[in-house]
């Protein structure tokens, strides 16, 4: 008890940092979940493009401009050159298309005006393309072949109405799951900074020189100096990982009280068992306060960045992916992702998860014998 | 004056923490962002596309679509955009079941496409196949149109007929084929945004340089410790030690922000854009805003050095935030809607100093983002020096 009542005390002058990065996971965890609807049913991507029209009174292309419309979203912006140049920079635009004056008009006159655009270069941009020049092309041939522009407009539509059909076989809630995804591979740098913060401050409470001389000369054993303490640590991570559970359910919703939550629940439990694992190791090789903050930004943000936390796996490089093998933190991530696939819940279907929980437990075994050998060694002072 | 210079650099340089967290953490921090960052505009780029065609009756009578797929599933073609494979209907469910394919289309009697989920690739896919099926509505309607032209012009003659046909499909396959389009890509070729995060960076490290204004101008006050109060009763000019110290802190922090640069642009190939001393100009400000920023908080706060440095600490990172550091959109969406804050940030003056270096052909953006940093720094040193002024403690 002596050493569980000394831990609140020092737990409670860091509630500050952990309210800080809590913070953190909130304001990020918002503001990348937007909310969408979810639909069993297709539904288009549609790509950013912003218009800027100098031939506005022409029909044909006014009937351009519905039909790009239709097919994307189109972004509001101030029509001015530079603010046009920064959305397309921060990507809140893929695709911007500038109709030159007398576009219809030239067009259909067989002039075959310039479009001049500027594009993002990536997927949507692609997209974006193909919708302007799916139209383009339509256009060009019926307009060999009709006397009006009217006869053009209505000719364009007609087939341009024809859709496939498509077929979803997936009844997976993906846009909810992938929420819960980034909300909880998210969390690992929460969890993992929280957790190894904390403790280590309190530990280096613990070791400094008059009270770690006061405790070695005492009757307690180290092995049960030891484990009380852990014993209060973990005490402290299960209520940080209850918190993140429930700060999960406000955030992400009904997908945390399914089958599939319960599992990232789970995984995140293994987790910051492994954080707590992890914090008491660097905690008894590090007494020095002021390099805790150093220590705990490079252990987070590096495990983070290369398991994936921050940026999805599928993006980080082949090199980067294979030296994180040597992480906790990936093995976490890697089971979130796999989560949200997750189409039944069969022994077969979830060994990979299991296994990489086992590996997160072996991890968590070898740092605790570790952290064992150090504080072992460091009983004796000089 | 020289004196005192030598030691305030050798103090600063003593100093673990502060040398971590001024030259090694923005490394350590731009080595995790090449890390991550570095493969996501490649895989933005359109990607091979893997989907399964169901090998049918169908299918095997349908030129149009035999053709195209043929064409956009050539591996020698820039053009390439699917990687296809001909199944039968139950190996395409087993395909898309192991994410094999993103999915699969099918000819019944109308043309069917069969995903798992909405996206991009799947809209993609879906888009072509109703390219092809609009195409042959325009090349049947165009090819009617044709037909009652060449009938109308040399009325019915029965063994004609066929030598018309063939001649009108000529020509309608010709124009399908023509039907080009007359679009120009005019965007500028520096579109790479993650350039943002290692701008943000370097404008971290300028700030971060306030700390060691901070401690240099700490060791000279006489309410934060024994060696301030030594050094306020020496005869020497107050402003000449003060300037002394700042200068020294001043240098240390270019060193690291020189190594900085040289790490990012040999390293992690970062790219600033082609003019260096525009860039090294930049730099030597944004420095100097870092710097003013470290000294206003040392004089106006009547705080402890830790507290002192949590403040310029956060002032940074609060400062990086808006200016793109953990996510680039922040910067974007300040720009727009709160413009105010981002013209006051210095981290963001200096992050959009590169940008527009980077990103922009003219330099009027650059220019005022110089301006603004020198604006700021002065009023900076001002207020500085108006609370340093005149300080005197009968006792401490």
């Amino acid at each position: 008890m002596t050493v569980f009542r000394t831990f609140l005390k020092v737990l409670k002058a860091c509630i500050v940092p952990i309210i800080l990065y809590t913070v953190i996971l909130v304001a990020f965890g918002g503001f990348n979940m937007k909310t969408s609807d979810t639909s069993t049913a297709f539904v288009s991507s549609k790509p950013d493009i912003f218009i800027v029209n100098n031939d506005t009174k022409n029909p044909l292309t006014n009937n351009l401009i519905q039909y790009i419309s239709e097919n994307s979203n189109i972004i509001d912006i101030e029509n001015d050159e530079e603010k046009i140049n920064d959305a397309l920079f921060y990507r809140d635009v893929n695709y911007i298309i500038y109709i030159p004056k007398n576009y219809g008009e030239d067009f259909f006159n067989g002039k075959d005006p310039k479009i001049e655009i500027k594009s993002t270069g990536d997927y949507q941009a692609s997209l974006a393309e193909m919708i302007l020049s799916r139209y383009i092309k339509v256009a060009n041939i019926y307009k060999d072949v009709v006397d009006t522009e009217e006869e053009l407009i209505s000719k364009i539509n007609n087939t341009l109405e024809k859709q496939a059909e498509v077929e979803i076989t997936s009844s997976l809630d993906t846009d909810n799951l992938s929420k819960a995804t980034f909300y909880y591979n998210f969390a690992s740098y929460s969890i993992l900074a929280g957790c190894v913060y904390v403790i280590c401050l309190i530990l280096s409470s613990f070791q400094s020189d008059k009270i770690k001389k006061r405790t070695v000369i005492s009757s307690m054993n180290y092995k049960k100096y030891n484990r009380d303490l852990l014993l209060s640590n973990s005490l402290f991570a299960i209520v940080l990982w209850m918190f993140y559970v429930l700060l999960s359910i406000i955030l992400v919703g009904n997908v945390m009280f399914t089958m599939h939550g319960l599992v990232y629940i789970a995984n995140a439990f293994v987790f910051t068992i492994c954080g707590l694992t992890i914090a008491f190791l660097i905690g008894n090789l590090v007494n020095n306060k002021n390099a805790i903050n150093g220590i705990v930004n490079v252990i987070a943000l590096g495990s983070s960045f290369l398991c994936g936390a921050f940026v999805p796996m599928e993006f980080l490089p082949d090199s980067v992916l294979k030296v994180a093998h040597i992480l906790p933190t990936y093995y976490y991530i890697s089971s979130n992702e796999m989560i949200a696939k997750l189409e039944t819940f069969s022994i077969e279907a979830m060994r990979p998860i299991i296994t990489n929980m086992i590996i997160i437990v072996v991890f968590s075994v070898i740092f605790v014998i570790l952290s064992n050998i150090v504080s072992k060694r460091k009983q004796k002072i000089g | 004056m020289i004196h005192n210079f030598k030691y305030a650099l050798k103090t600063l340089f003593k100093n673990k923490m502060l040398i971590f967290w001024t030259f090694a953490f923005p490394i350590i921090l731009g080595t995790f962002f090449k890390m991550a960052f570095s493969n996501i505009e490649k895989n933005e780029k359109l990607d091979i596309i893997d989907i399964a065609i169901v090998e049918n009756e169908n299918f095997n009578q349908n030129f149009a679509f035999k053709e195209t797929f043929k064409v956009l599933s050539d591996k020698e073609s820039e053009d390439r955009l699917f990687n296809t494979v001909y199944v039968t209907e139950k190996e395409a469910k087993n395909l898309l079941d192991e994410d094999k394919i993103i999915g699969y289309l099918i000819l019944e009697d109308e043309p069917k496409v069969v995903v798992k989920t909405s996206g991009i690739d799947e809209t993609i896919l879906k888009y072509v196949t109703e390219e092809i099926t609009q195409t042959e509505e325009t090349m049947r309607n165009v090819a009617e149109y044709e037909f009652r032209q060449e009938i109308e012009k040399n009325p019915v003659e029965a063994s004609n007929l066929n030598s018309i046909y063939a001649s009108v499909y000529q020509k309608v396959i010709e124009m399908t084929k023509e039907g080009s389009t007359n679009i120009e890509n005019i965007s500028s070729a520096n579109l790479s945004y993650t350039m943002i995060e290692y701008y943000t960076l370097i404008a971290m490290a300028c700030l971060y340089g306030g700390i060691l204004g901070m401690v240099s101008v700490n060791q000279n006050l006489a309410n934060m410790s024994s060696n301030g109060k030594r050094v306020a009763v020496s005869p020497t000019s107050k402003g000449k030690l003060i300037f002394s110290s700042v200068l020294a802190s001043y240098i240390t922090q270019i060193i690291g922000v020189a190594l900085l640069f040289l790490y990012t642009i040999l390293i992690l190939k970062v790219d600033y854009g082609e003019n260096l001393l525009l860039i090294i100009l930049l730099a030597l400000v944004g420095c100097l805003a870092g710097l003013s920023l470290g000294i206003v908080i040392a004089c106006v706060f009547k705080t402890n050095d830790n507290a002192k440095t949590g403040i310029v600490i956060a002032v940074t990172m609060v400062g990086c935030f808006l200016s793109g550091m953990m996510g680039i959109t922040m910067k974007y969406i300040v720009d727009k809607n709160i413009p105010i804050i981002n013209k006051l940030n210095p981290a963001s003056m200096i992050t959009d100093g590169f940008y527009s270096l980077y990103y922009y052909d003219t330099l009027d953006r650059y220019y005022f983002n110089i301006a603004s940093l020198f604006i700021f720094s002065l009023v900076m040193i001002g207020i500085s020096i108006f609370s340093l002024r005149r300080q005197q403690y009968d006792s401490i």
